[in-house]
């Protein structure tokens, strides 16, 4: 029972598993990182779009504040809707 | 000046000019530096994979690691049917990390804090998954803007969204690689004049801080680097995997 050679190939095992569990911790981080920086530009991308679609078809029609109005309604809601996509996405894992 | 923080963003010719049918084409800083990396990242690869050790040189360990990484990182986000897409994926990101960190030598120049390239990145990105996803799977990728569930009286308005949503990934892609490299290697430029400005008597407080944002910086440049990446394969597993 106090065989010190299984007791040192035990210590070898656990200190393996601890050096492991480190990697995978900063692993972890700089995922949780990224993830951050992908959220922030998600939602405002989506409203510089909807403008940019609302002004393009305002020109075309002539209904200059109308449509500008409504895509930009638009694109905030897909905005937040890529978000809640994206949060989704990271529950999941 | 030197001292403009902005300075360093200049594209400027290097060489003759050489213009075809008035498109400017001439050899830039830029085209410069996207050449060294790219001789960077063969000579860093060709140096790591030249001899096959069973115990790897730190070269070898630090190729094989990058490989391992993508590879995990394309297996858990795209699954197996992306595997044809690796050597894609892998070029896209060990390229914008090599312009990422080549950026952060004092003297160069960050190609990737321009928009007109993370841009092109991202466009380029972004019509080849679409055309990806019509050849797969015809116009039932169309799908894609119809969510199951959705009653036909919401039908309008959400297909609207998702158009929306899915136009805006090339946006979101290339504006958040140029918007953080450029933010990032402004105010290293600003905390840098600041030194300069304050001397020898207040200077060093400026200094220590633009020696952790430095610091902060490579870790962007990094992140950057695997955010452009994942996300381009989660756009890939999209086109692949239809589900919604």
């Amino acid at each position: 029972m106090n065989d010190p050679g299984n007791l040192e190939t035990r210590l070898k095992i656990a200190k393996s598993k601890l050096q492991n569990k480190k990697i995978e911790d900063a692993e972890k981080k700089g995922v949780f990182l990224g993830n951050a920086f992908k959220l922030g530009t998600e939602l405002v991308a989506a409203v510089v779009v909807g403008v940019i679609i609302g002004f393009i078809l305002d020109n075309w029609f002539g209904t200059k504040p109308i449509l500008i109005i409504i895509f930009f309604i638009f694109g905030s809601a897909a905005g937040i809707w890529n978000v809640i996509r994206a949060a989704k996405r990271m529950q999941k894992k | 000046m030197d001292t403009n923080p902005m300075h360093q963003f200049n594209v400027h010719r290097i060489g003759p000019e050489i213009k075809i049918n008035g498109i400017d084409l001439s050899f830039t800083n830029a085209s410069l530096f996207m050449l060294l990396s790219a001789i960077f990242i063969l000579l860093f690869l060709l140096f790591g994979t030249k001899e096959k050790k069973i115990i790897p040189g730190k070269i070898q360990l630090i190729s094989e690691m990058l490989y391992n990484f993508i590879g995990k990182m394309i297996n858990d986000t795209a699954g197996k049917k992306a595997k044809p897409y690796f050597p894609f994926i892998f070029s896209l990101f060990i390229f914008v990390l090599f312009c990422n960190m080549i950026g952060m030598l004092p003297y160069s120049f960050t190609v990737t804090s321009h928009i007109i390239v993370t841009l092109a990145f991202a466009i380029f990105i972004f019509i080849g998954v679409t055309i990806l996803g019509f050849v797969i799977h015809g116009f039932k990728y169309l799908k894609i803007f119809v969510p199951s569930g959705v009653p036909i009286v919401l039908l309008p308005i959400i297909m609207i969204i998702e158009i929306i949503s899915y136009l805006s990934r090339p946006i979101s892609l290339s504006v958040r690689l140029f918007a953080n490299m450029m933010a990032g290697h402004t105010m290293l430029k600003v905390f840098g004049g600041f030194v300069i400005s304050l001397g020898l008597v207040a200077g060093w407080l400026p200094l220590t801080f633009s020696v952790a944002l430095t610091g902060l910086e490579i870790l962007v440049a990094f992140l950057q680097a695997y955010v452009f990446a994942i996300l381009t394969c989660i756009y890939l597993n999209d086109a692949l995997n239809l589900h919604h």
